[in-house]
């Protein structure tokens, strides 16, 4: 029993550090536990754990307790949170453009060893090397999960009816756009695309520039001047293009929601939506590759697998299982074809090609196509920050307010260099 | 009996949790906060000192002074007309029978609601297609507003947004301050022939100024919350015309990755909360004061 004696005020002192260490202390997870962090809702969130749920009933060795993180931005937040405090998932995925910080930061575990034969089948525009430009001398930081591009969809019925075709050029974007809007009560959008960096890197690219060119940040240059300009006139000028309302995947469900209700003709989102789009759509969605203008080009998009620093061997060794497991083929084909998102495996697409599924399914096959014109992103650590900081803002004011394009991507280009 | 203590630790014993918990919530952050604002960290590369620089960049790009207004702009809106709101319900509620009890409560509701789901509900009557609002103008005829998406009213409408969640509390304050009023003054008053205006401009707001004085620190203080709001219905936007204080903090940290960045902006909004508090006990003191000496 514990006297008021026995309790001095050193032992008070001692108990509440012991307290304190235990409550910061890393999380110990038992021994083939990998802890999954993922980003997703509706139904890839479903297929998701599906699938990790026949991962644990197929073996016994490892199980895989995954854990819901908000969208890939609140994710984020919550990784480096816990890199910070060393509280760590053993397997989470990322977006791209953030890849080259983490990896810079030295928070990333190499997975190299995940195996040889899992690397050579990798799609290599999809891989960690094929998504970067100088990516190449780095070790393998990430394996690529969800990745995507965007396309157009458009209401297939409505574009019958109205005799219209899939722009394949910007003045024809432009034309159907205006042909497509219904104004008053009723009223139609021709065209919606949230007002957002990856739609805007593709018109950049459309338009025969890069981000970074002859190792140089220009954001495009005249390129990216005449990608702002688009926009500017569609919602301006031609008064066809509604810039949804709210930040970030707010404004994507509020284009997908358009598109859904007969409010938007057409829209650009990400190929990730086919399945979602198809589904809950009341009438016969269609899928295009997005227009050119002095050429054809779309960026890569969605995440990849990464795996912290400093994780105990057997929690590592785990992990990697888990990863083989998502990589072979059936898993890989069975997360594209009840998604949306590309085959990350060249078996996998072989699958999907052989089992007659795209022939079937022609808006799905439509992003893969679409990879023979994809741009590569440069590796650059401070990608994310031109991304979040520098660019994303400023377009959502430079369409909103009309601002002078070339002086709204100077100003961003000084931000994206500030230290 | 003595109030001295029997052992001259007991004072320090007592006070101890209060001044742990201070310290370690309050006090600590403010601190690192503090010394972080003279740094450039994302949380995973090593902190390197950029002595004034964060101020320096938040001054320069106009953002502070631009967010500094907007606050303090959302914080008079919601003041003034909460306060208002406030008042005037009580005044007409002010009265028995079930069915103001029943006004008195629906108007209430809305306070003990989450500002989560406040903010989806409005989000929902707000959308300029298929909104509420946006319907019910149609039908009469009145063009559509933008409510959320134009730059130029995203302020009012949040501002409205707070007015009607927090409105049924300064309603049940003022009714608490009008129930202290003793009827009989009212009513002698009445006698001698005083208007109701009379009544109320020389009687009733008189002794309803403390509970107006109560109602307008403790609105002012939610105004300069609020977050939740901002950040269900527009993330900020559109082109940051409601990134007030608090979600500018955030995006800092949690958009940015600058926490030296974030860290002194929370020093400023500090210094800014410390100043109108000053000025307001100043306030108070001179008309307490003025008081004593009539």
């Amino acid at each position: 029993m514990i006297t008021r004696r026995s309790l001095s005020r050193r032992e008070l002192a001692a108990g509440l550090a012991g307290l304190f260490a235990s409550a910061c202390d890393t999380p110990r997870r038992a021994p083939g536990e990998v802890a999954f962090w993922f980003s997703y809702g509706g139904n890839n969130r479903k297929v998701l754990l599906e699938l990790v749920a026949r991962f644990n009933r197929e073996q016994s060795a490892v199980r895989v307790l995954p854990t819901f993180q908000g969208d890939y931005f609140e994710g984020l937040v919550k990784l480096r949170t816990g890199l910070f405090v060393a509280a760590v998932p053993t397997v989470t995925h990322v977006v791209g453009e953030v890849l080259p910080y983490l990896a810079e930061a030295g928070v990333l575990e190499p997975l190299d060893e995940i195996g040889d034969d899992v690397v050579a089948d990798l799609e290599p525009s999809l891989s960690q090397r094929g998504t970067f430009d100088g990516a190449a001398p780095h070790p393998l930081w990430a394996l690529p999960f969800n990745r995507s591009t965007p396309i157009a969809f458009f209401n297939r019925p409505l574009f019958d009816s109205l005799g219209l075709s899939p722009p394949r050029t910007w003045a024809e974007l432009r034309d159907v756009a205006d042909r497509a809007r219904v104004e008053g009560d009723r009223a139609r959008w021709g065209f919606e695309c949230p007002v957002d960096w990856w739609f805007w890197t593709a018109l950049v690219g459309q338009a025969g520039g890069g981000l970074v060119e002859r190792g140089a940040l220009t954001l495009g240059g005249e390129a990216g001047v005449r990608a702002l300009e688009l926009w500017q006139r569609m919602v301006h000028e031609d008064r066809t293009m509604r810039p949804p309302p709210g930040r970030d995947f707010n404004a994507w469900e509020a284009s997908n929601g358009d598109f859904l209700a007969g409010r938007a003709a057409m829209i650009w989102t990400s190929t990730a939506f086919v399945r979602y789009l198809e589904d809950n759509a009341s009438f016969a969605v269609g899928a295009a590759p997005l227009p050119g203008d002095v050429r054809r080009a779309v960026p890569t998009g969605g995440t990849f697998f990464v795996m912290p620093r400093g994780l105990p061997p057997a929690e590592r060794e785990a992990g990697r299982a888990f990863l083989r497991w998502m990589m072979a083929p059936a898993q890989a084909s069975e997360w594209a074809r009840r998604t949306g998102y590309m085959p990350v495996t060249t078996r996998a697409r072989g699958e999907l090609e052989a089992s007659g599924f795209f022939r079937e399914h022609p808006n799905f096959r439509v992003a893969v196509d679409q990879l023979e014109v994809a741009q590569r992103w440069p590796w650059s650590a401070s990608l994310f920050r031109t991304q979040r900081e520098a660019v994303q803002p400023r377009l959502e004011a430079a369409v909103a307010r009309k601002e002078d394009a070339r002086a709204v991507l100077a100003a961003a280009r000084a931000a994206s260099e500030a230290p | 009996m003595s109030l001295r203590p029997t052992r001259a630790w007991h004072p320090y014993a007592m006070l101890a949790p209060t001044v742990i918990v201070l310290g370690l919530f309050f006090l600590l952050p403010l601190a690192l906060a503090f010394h972080q604002s003279f740094h450039a960290w994302d949380l995973l590369t090593p902190p390197r000192p950029v002595g004034l620089a964060n101020y320096r960049a938040l001054w320069a790009s106009g953002e502070l002074v631009e967010i500094a207004a907007r606050t303090l702009g959302y914080g008079v809106l919601v003041v003034s007309f909460s306060l208002s709101f406030g008042l005037g319900l009580a005044l007409l509620l002010d009265r028995e029978g079930r069915l103001y009890a029943f006004v008195r409560g629906a108007v209430f509701s809305a306070y003990v609601v989450s500002w989560v789901a406040v903010a989806l509900l409005w989000l929902w009557l707000l959308d300029p297609q298929s909104g509420l609002v946006a319907r019910a103008a149609r039908g009469v005829g009145l063009p559509g507003v933008d409510w959320l998406g134009d730059p130029d009213l995203v302020l009012f409408t949040l501002a409205g947004v707070t007015v009607w969640k927090i409105t049924g509390y300064a309603m049940v304050c003022f009714l608490a301050g009008l129930q202290d009023i003793p009827r009989s003054v009212l009513e002698a008053a009445a006698l001698d022939g005083a208007t109701p205006w009379l009544r109320f401009r020389r009687i009733v707001w008189p002794l309803l100024r403390p509970t107006a004085a109560f109602v307008g620190t403790t609105s002012l203080i939610l105004s300069f919350q609020a977050f939740d709001v901002v950040r269900v219905m527009t993330q900020g936007g559109p082109v940051r015309a409601s990134t007030i204080f608090v979600y500018a903090i955030y995006e800092q940290v949690f958009v940015n990755l600058r926490v030296g960045r974030a860290s002194a902006l929370t020093v400023v909004f500090f210094v800014m909360l410390v100043g109108l508090t000053a000025l307001q006990l100043r306030v108070w003191q001179k008309r307490s004061n003025g008081r004593v000496e009539t």
